[in-house]
């Protein structure tokens, strides 16, 4: 064999030997790493920060859709139930995990710590019939991580949920929920300043999904029903301005930026429209915590203006 | 010999009625102890296997033994219901892991047993065909159920009325099978596994219909007052689950209030079983934890105490057979004084005449000894299907 022979042979058998080495220990990798899942991004955000390369964090919801109103099929819940976590928002947030069959074991609601703070949703109607009596389909407002205190607490059970599934990452856990949680009540501590101006002016939200963050920033917030893309009919406008008559407020929050005819219209009857998204699913740029620094920024713009 | 065994044959063979009464007296002699030790083995194993599987088990006060066998075996009797509250409870102290059942209702002849995925993983079940449940009204069923129904993954089976003079009740629930377990010689082999939400449904506490602040049908709704609906027996609940109607399916009131049969209690570690069980001896808690293996163990000592008589009626039984035996021969002896006085006469002697006796015994214990051996291996091959069929139901 010749010399140049024999170094290209020992090269090819050193890449075999090293690319066997890396698959082997991607696999063993990939075997170790538990599997979450999540019901929307938020908590998807949290756990990823928590358990930085120690899991990997699944939110099988399209993006298009909104996690709240998503409907697995059986192919999708029979994922979640081979996930070794399953990270629930509580407060009725996203109702087809009450119609799925999933591991309880495996379930953590991470708003179980303030259930007793939840806020009941108006506007549900009772029904009687049979021998039950009569019962109400009221619910329960779910955007819990718009108070930023709360979501601070979901990602504590996040931490402790992760701790109990991988302990042996438990220290490491708890350093990157302290940076979280830092950041966190940051936001909190930022959207409580803007908001401390006496009297609260009075806002209208596009949905309401804005409740919890509305009781934390002590903001004085009605909510109609409207998306951002669709223009509303005729009686939504009218029972848009009366409702402005009785409750004069000259900003609208917005899910996502609405279409400019929307926005132009509601610039006419003296309202500015401004931007605060839930991101309850993966925003198509930045993460939680640049969408919500921008949110606070545009609220905070608004409320100077 | 050979001659005697070959005369004793061609009589034996003669008298074929007297010498299959015979046969069966002294085969039934032999198979009844030896069925009754076979099958009563296979009980205790059976009991002990999976109530020392089982570590706690939770449920109202009452019958332990009533809990038990209802918890563990899928048993008819219903014992006093808990509330999905006590699931929760166990949860708070985060000391056990807990598999709320719902033994209650049948498809068929067969249990529904409402529980949670952990059930399958808690039992080590395995599914043979199909998935597990996913959604609401969806079902796996047990080996036995498949092969005795008929059915496969995609059919359907129908929740049976809990009585049938119930007219005004819950219609029974179509439940859509998704799966079937591998075999598991267990309980679980006859049940019909559903989400425990599922049971809800089949008792009515769940369910679905049309939207009635949407429907403009005036003989379904009676009366609208302010935010309120009040509708007429027409209104018709959704008797199959579907992807279109899913989402009208509503619980009525506290989830948390919703009735069980029993708890299944999977302790983190013996230290936190001996908490939990210290916390349910208080007098006031309407609940009890037991541990299936002592209830258990209390049936077999009652069995056995049971066995024990039955084995001194079977040894008087059997005394008195022989004796009937012993008489049927004397008497065989008398009516056969002619044949035996030929016997002397053409030279055979006295022994000859014991030969020909024993010879005929022999040949009737060898034949009864042979049939107890394949009728007991019969009972020892079918002895878990006999002991399912008929004592742990």
């Amino acid at each position: 064999m010749k010399r140049s022979s024999f170094i290209v042979l020992f090269y090819c058998l050193f890449l075999l030997l090293f690319s066997l080495l890396y698959f082997w220990s991607s696999v063993a990798d990939a075997k170790v790493r538990p599997t979450v899942y999540v019901v929307n991004y938020p908590l998807m955000y949290f756990a990823q920060r928590i358990a930085g390369d120690h899991a990997q964090v699944v939110l099988p919801v399209p993006e298009d859709v909104d996690p709240a109103f998503w409907k697995p099929d059986a192919a999708a819940v029979e994922r979640f139930q081979h996930a070794d976590l399953i990270l629930l928002n509580g407060a009725g947030y996203a109702k087809w995990v009450s119609r799925a069959s999933l591991p309880r074991r495996k379930l953590v609601d991470t708003s179980a710590a303030f259930h007793d703070r939840y806020i009941a949703t108006e506007g549900g109607a009772t029904h009687s019939h049979g021998r039950e009596g009569e019962h109400s389909h009221a619910g329960t407002a779910f955007t819990t991580w718009l108070d930023f205190t709360q979501a601070a607490e979901q990602a504590k059970s996040i931490r402790d949920a992760l701790s109990r599934l991988t302990p042996e990452h438990k220290d490491e856990f708890a350093a990157n929920y302290r940076a979280l949680e830092s950041d966190l009540l940051d936001l909190d501590a930022r959207l409580s300043a803007i908001s401390s101006r006496r009297p609260a002016p009075p806002i209208i939200a596009s949905h309401p999904v804005y409740q919890y963050m509305a009781r934390r920033y002590a903001l004085d917030l009605k909510s109609v029903m409207w998306e951002p893309d669709a223009m509303p009919n005729d009686a939504e406008w009218k029972n848009f301005v009366e409702l402005h008559q009785r409750y004069p407020a000259d900003l609208m929050l917005w899910e996502a930026a609405p279409a400019p005819d929307i926005a132009e219209r509601l610039r006419k009857l003296g309202v500015q429209s401004t931007v605060f998204n839930p991101c309850g699913n993966r925003p198509e740029n930045g993460d939680f915590m640049s969408i919500m620094n921008a949110n606070i920024e545009y609220l905070q713009r608004n409320f100077a203006h | 010999m050979i001659d005697s065994l070959y005369i004793a044959w061609r009589y034996l063979a003669f008298n074929k009625a007297r010498t299959a009464t015979l046969i069966g007296c002294v085969t039934l002699l032999a198979v009844l102890p030896l069925s009754l030790d076979l099958l009563l083995a296979q009980s205790e194993r059976e009991l002990r296997s999976r109530a020392e599987l089982t570590p706690l088990l939770l449920g109202a006060k009452g019958s332990a033994l009533d809990l038990v066998m209802n918890g563990l075996y899928f048993g008819d009797e219903v014992p006093e219901l808990v509330s999905m509250a006590s699931v929760s409870a166990i949860d708070d102290a985060g000391l056990a892991t807990p598999i709320p059942l719902y033994v209650r209702f049948h498809a068929r002849e067969f249990p529904i047993v409402g529980t949670t995925i952990d059930y399958v993983d808690f039992r080590g079940l395995e599914v043979a065909q199909g998935r597990l449940p996913a959604l609401l009204g969806e079902a796996v069923v047990g080996a036995e159920v498949a092969d005795r129904l008929g059915i496969s993954a995609g059919d359907s089976l129908l929740s049976s009325p809990e009585t049938v003079f119930d007219l005004a009740g819950v219609y029974p629930l179509k439940m859509r099978v998704t799966g079937i377990m591998k075999p598991s010689d267990t309980p679980d082999d006859r049940a019909v596994f559903v989400d425990v939400k599922t049971t809800w449904i089949v008792q009515g506490l769940v369910h679905g219909h049309e939207d009635l602040t949407r429907t403009d049908d005036t003989s379904v709704v009676i009366e609208r007052s302010g935010a309120n609906v009040v509708a007429s027996a027409k209104l018709v609940e959704y008797t199959e689950i579907t992807e279109a109607n899913i989402d009208s399916f509503h619980f009525h009131g506290d989830p948390e209030a919703y009735p069980l049969t029993a708890v299944v209690v999977v302790p983190h570690d013996d230290k936190s079983a001996t908490i939990l069980r210290g916390r349910y001896l208080d007098g006031e808690t309407p609940h009890q934890l037991v541990v299936p293996g002592e209830v258990i163990d209390g049936l077999l000592a009652t069995i056995f105490r049971i066995k024990q008589v039955l084995d001194a009626v079977i040894l008087v039984v059997g005394f008195a057979t022989v004796l009937a035996l012993a008489l049927v021969f004397a008497l065989s002896i008398r009516l056969r004084q002619r044949e035996i006085e030929t016997v002397f006469r053409i030279g055979g002697s006295r022994s000859t005449i014991a030969r020909l006796l024993a010879a005929e015994i022999f040949i009737i214990l060898v034949a009864s000894a042979s049939l107890s051996i394949v009728v007991s291996l019969i009972v020892h091959h079918y002895s878990g299907e006999l002991v399912r069929a008929f004592f742990i139901r």
